[in-house]
Parts: C-alpha cells; structure tokens; sequence
C-alpha cells in the first residue's frame, strides 16, 4: 500500500517535472505537519505553548514544513473528522493536543504506519504513537516554596480543570513544596469539572480568597480568567504553560512553563530520518521541559537561593518530589521514608498529600 | 468578604447573566416567537462588546454596540422565521449555532485579553453595614438595572395596552390581527426585544461579571435563560426567582468545595442542572398551570393572509 503510493507520487512527479532527478524528490518534499488543538491560540496558555514549541523546527527546515492548524476542536466525533480529514490531506506528523484525542488518534496511527503521532497528556502508547507530558510537579514543587515565603493566611487555593493524575499530582507537589517550608499551610481546591468555562473559573478564584487564600494556582486555565481575579484582589497568583505576568503586574508569583521545543525538534528529525519509535515521553526540569521562570521580586533572596538548590537537586536527579515519607489526606502513609513513588504511582496517582483540604472527587 | 458575604453577592451577579438573557426571551415568547438562539445572540454580543469596550474603553459604549449586534442577529431569525415562515425552532438554532461561529471570528484578535470591570456602587452608610453592604449595595450597576427592567417588563406585559398587544399574538395571533393589531410588527418588535436583552446579557458576561474575551465563554448560560423561561412559567417574577435560584446554586458549588466538604465535585458540577430539571418537574406535572400560562400560540408561524 505505501510502496504504491510512492510509486504513483513518484511517476506523477517525474512526468510533471520530467526533468527532475527521482533520487531528491524524496527529501525536498514539505513535511506537512498537523496539529489539533483544544483550545483557541491566544497569546498565553496550552495551545499557546504548543504551537511555540514548533519554532526551533521551522527554523530549522523553513519552507521544507509546513504547520497546518486546526484550533479549538472539542473532544469526540468533530476531533476525529478532523484528524481524518488531516491524514487525507497529507499530513506525515500529527500533533493531538488534547487528552481525549487518544483512542481515535492511537487508531489512526495503526492505519498509517508511515505517519508519526504526538500526542499530549496521553498514556497509551503505539509504533508510531508517543505520549508526551511534562513533569509540572516537579516545577509546581518550587512554586509552593515561593507561595509557602509569600503567604500570611497560610492557605494557598487551587483552580482545577479536571481531577485527573496530571492535575492531581501538580497539586501534591504544589502542597509538597509550600509544606516543605511551613507544615501549617494547608491547600483549597475547587474543581470545575470543565476545560474551558472562564466564568466559572473567575467565580471559584473569588470563593477561594473569600475562604481566606491569599496565594492561587490557575491549574490547567488557557485564559488569564484567575491570573486576573488574583491581581485584583491583590493576592500572589502563578499558572503553568506560558507567561501571563501582563494579566498581574504587580501579583504574578512566576510561570511554570513548558518548553516543547526540545523534544518536538527531535520527534520531527526522528520522523524525517524514518527512526521514530512511539514511546512514553514524560518530560521534566532536567529535558529543559519544564521550566519555572519570571519569579516575582516579593520573594525573599533566601527563599529564591533555596529554589534554586532544590531546582538544581531535582535537575541532577538527587532530589525528587515524591520521596518519602509521604502522607495522604487521612495521614496514612502512603510512601516510606527513604523510598520514592514509582512512575507509575505518580502517573495514574488518584490521591492528595496531607496538608490538601479537599477531599478528591470520586 | 467573608465566604457568606462573597456567596450571596456573587449569586447576584451571577444570575444577572441568566436574568438578562431570560426576560428578553420571555417578551419573545409572549408574542408567540420562540427564539432558541439566545446562545448565539449572546456569544456575539459579548464578542462585540468586548472588542468595542477593550478598544474604546468604555463600558457603556460597549453595551450599547453589544444590544445593536443582539438586535441585528435576532433580526436574521425574525426575517427568516417571521417574513419567510420557516420554522422557528430549526431557524432559533441555525441562527444560534451561525452566532456562535461568528463569535469566534469577530473576538479572534482580542482572544484571552481582559478588560478592567467598573467598580461596584458605593451607597455612604449603606455600603458599609456588614453583611447587607457587601451583598446588596456593592454591586455592580447593572445587577440594579437588571432588576428595574424584570419590574417594568412584568408591569408593561401585564398592565399596559402594549403588554395586552404582545400577549394576544403570542395566544391568537388572528384574534390580535383581528383587532387591528400587527402581529407582525409586534413580533419583530418582541424578537428585537429579546436580541437587545441577550446583547446586554453577553455584554454583561464578557465586560463585568468575566471582563475578559475567550471563545465560548457563554459556556452554556443562553441555553439556561431559555430553560428558565419556562422554569418560571412565563411569569417575570418566577423567572426572577429562577434566575437567582440558578446563580445560587451554580455558586454554590464552588463555596461548598473550597470548603474541603465530601461532596463528589461532578455531582455538585451537575447540580444546576439536576435542580433546574426537578423544578420543571414539579412544574410540568401540574398540567392546567402549564397550560394556563405557555402562550397559546408559542412557535406557532402566522401568515396572515391566510385564513387560520
């Protein structure tokens, strides 16, 4: 079936230009490169960064790539038509930017072995089908020492889409991090059970500062709907992905960002070398992945030099976030002194560390 | 603001989106027009009120622009549903899914910018008592207007000749005409009525309640005014109730959970919704009240050169 296809795109090319050498048509071809995003491009949040992460390759190849994206697609029966109208097209490289893209992609990508898949937040892997996520909690980790030296109520507040693993374990290392510092902070969360409803997110923003937190965590937002409360309520405000330091000029505790750069340039060489191998990307601090960055100056110098020993312990692999002992919410013990959740306890983790007020979503 | 100060505050303002979009649908209705694009009106109306607010940088400019663009697209459903007779449920929902679509387009360049909210009212002495200060007097101005315009609504439809005019085409629209009235001029003009509310409800929602633009922020809230007109019976002081009821609970939610209460979050997620459906429920199973108040005519076209 690919042998074929190639024969006819190759004869197709040799009578149209009948001149042209057979042997270099084959790498001066574009690479059309699809990507399916969630949420609308705007100049901050998820599909923001994703789009970002693309640059380092089309500085690399130029006019030999070609992006062709398709913005603000739920999830279900619209997603699929667009991912198989994207393969009808042509496109060689897929970007899935959304969890629920995974079966009907992981599909696909059985029917077209000669494509590559990336897909974001997913755990299912193929040939030619690789998960990626970042390890936010390593990065949430040194954003809750920040929240723990800024914080006078000791009660941080926490915004969440959805209570899946991702989402949840950002939370804990968040409560890790800040109780580190201070074992009294104790964490709020609300859960708006939607990807995307700005309202409802500003509104859950207000209900955690009336309830007395003076330091939220915009978790999973793509609009600066609670950088913006935080600011004018005047209290410590960060979010993960991309910058939204313009929304809060004053209250922005810093970003943790996610850089994809790295890893999409290497997924794209390893696609146009015909050596990509579907695997279970999950990527931190130390893959220049996950980074934290644009720190507010209210945080005192000792704190910002202890962040960065732990930032560099974390990097190096001497420190991780989930090393014992650690307790969940009923003060069980769920991992010991001197051991350390396992990957897949913290990828599939369906449980809060101690010092998280609200109770998980069953 | 304590939590109980910050709950029933913000349940005003809340439901000053619901309560908006919900009185222009119920003239709508009244005049026999049922309009399911009351998504649709409002997601463009918050778009283009967002834009004109985020450039010229007053609110109430804004609002005015948002009306118009509420009107002109409750003016394609009129034409096509009024003058064309096509059939008003299919056209209520072309048009609202069409204004969806449009949002998105027209709020393109200013995705996930924000605007600054006005500030609430400040009352001397009022303002200040505890409790009562923060939830009734610190509220933005247009949670008050919203309130004055449910009174005036409920007065014109049921006091005044107009109200008597708009009622007769939504219960015999041939008696209305029969009587000299235009039941076509009275049904664009309660269709316009209903866009230039739902324009001021996704105004409201995009300048002041959430002062920022996102695609598909409306996220829903049209689909419940409409609801709610039905929740109320199409009596303006039961749709009052629903819209506060609806805000309420849907703060609710989040009060309870930043609380750390064992409640499933999903389920509280869903309780507007589960609590909207009892009440229709409960309200549905009298069918003589139903039938009592539902105009008579409601989604029914008119051609009035035909006899009926």
């Amino acid at each position: 079936m690919k042998l074929s296809f190639c024969a006819i795109k190759k004869t197709a090319f040799a009578v149209v230009l009948s001149t042209a050498s057979l042997g270099s048509s084959a790498n001066s071809e574009t690479l059309d490169i699809g990507v399916l995003l969630p949420s609308p491009i705007a100049d901050v949040g998820w599909s923001h960064a994703l789009v970002e992460g693309f640059n380092g390759v089309k500085e690399k190849y130029g006019d030999d790539v070609k992006l062709n994206i398709v913005e603000n697609i739920q999830e279900g029966p619209d997603a699929d038509r667009i991912m198989n109208k994207m393969v009808g097209d042509g496109n060689k490289f897929l970007l899935l930017g959304s969890f629920g893209y995974m079966n009907s992609g992981l599909k696909l990508a059985k029917r077209n072995p000669d494509m590559s898949f990336i897909h974001a937040s997913g755990y299912k892997v193929g040939d030619n089908f690789s998960p990626f996520t970042a390890k936010y909690y390593e990065g949430l980790y040194l954003m809750g020492m920040a929240a723990a030296d800024l914080t006078k109520t000791k009660k941080l507040g926490v915004v969440g889409a959805y209570a899946i693993p991702e989402l949840i374990s950002s939370i804990n290392g968040f409560a890790l991090g800040a109780r580190a510092v201070d074992p009294e902070i104790t964490i709020d969360v609300i859960w708006l059970n939607s990807w995307f409803d700005p309202a409802k997110a500003q509104a859950s923003a207000k209900a955690l500062i009336a309830n007395g937190a003076d330091v939220l965590f915009s978790n999973a937002q793509d609009t600066p709907s609670v950088v913006a409360v935080g600011e004018e309520a005047g209290v410590y405000v960060f979010n993960l992905n991309s910058s939204m330091s313009e929304y809060a000029p004053t209250k922005y505790l810093g970003v943790v960002k996610t850089d994809w750069g790295p890893f999409f340039s290497a997924s794209v060489d390893a696609h146009l070398n015909g050596n990509f191998e579907g695997r279970n990307e999950w990527l931190g601090v130390d893959a220049g992945v996950v980074v934290t960055e644009e720190w507010s100056s209210d945080i005192s110098s000792e704190m910002v030099e202890r962040i960065k020993t732990v930032e560099a312990e974390i990097s190096s692999g001497a420190r991780h976030v989930y090393d014992g002992p650690i307790h969940n919410q009923d003060g069980e013990q769920m991992v010991a002194v001197g051991e350390r959740l396992d990957d897949g306890g913290i990828l599939g983790i369906n449980w809060h560390v101690q010092g998280v007020n609200t109770p998980l979503p069953k | 603001m304590t939590p109980l100060e910050f709950f029933l505050a913000g349940t005003m303002s809340a439901a000053t989106v619901f309560l908006l979009a919900a009185l222009g649908e119920l003239v709508a209705e009244k005049s026999g027009m049922l309009n399911l694009g009351v998504e649709g009106m409002m997601a463009i109306s918050a778009a283009v009120g967002f834009v004109v607010t985020y450039q010229s940088g007053s609110h109430i400019i804004g609002f005015i622009v948002a009306g118009a663009a509420g009107i002109g697209v409750s003016m394609v459903f009129a034409l096509v549903s009024i003058t064309f007779l096509a059939n008003q449920v299919a056209t209520g929902l072309a048009v609202g899914i069409l204004g969806l679509g449009l949002s998105a387009l027209i709020g393109k360049k200013h995705e996930s910018l924000t605007v600054t909210a006005p500030d609430p009212i400040q009352i001397p002495v009022l303002s200040d008592i505890p409790l009562i200060g923060p939830v009734l007097f610190q509220q933005n101005i247009v949670v008050y207007l919203a309130i004055v315009i449910a009174i005036l609504i409920s007065f014109c439809l049921n006091k005044t000749r107009l109200g008597l005019a708009i009622r007769a085409c939504g219960e015999n629209p041939k008696a209305a005409e029969a009587l000299s009235y235009s039941v076509l001029k009275i049904r664009y003009g309660a269709v316009a009525f209903g866009g230039l509310m739902a324009g001021f409800a996704g105004a409201y929602a995009s300048t002041i309640y959430t002062p920022l633009w996102a695609d598909g922020m409306i996220a829903g809230r049209g689909w419940i005014a409409v609801a709610l007109v039905v929740f109320g019976t199409w009596k303006t002081g039961r749709i009052f109730l629903g819209a506060y009821l609806f805000g309420m609970v849907s703060l609710g939610e989040l009060v309870v959970q930043s609380f750390g209460v064992a409640l499933p979050s999903q389920l509280l997620s869903a309780m507007p919704f589960i609590v909207t459906i009892v009440v229709l429920a409960i309200i549905s199973s009298d069918r003589a009240r139903l039938r009592l108040h539902a105009p008579y005519a409601l989604g029914e076209t008119y051609d009035g050169s035909e006899p009926k």
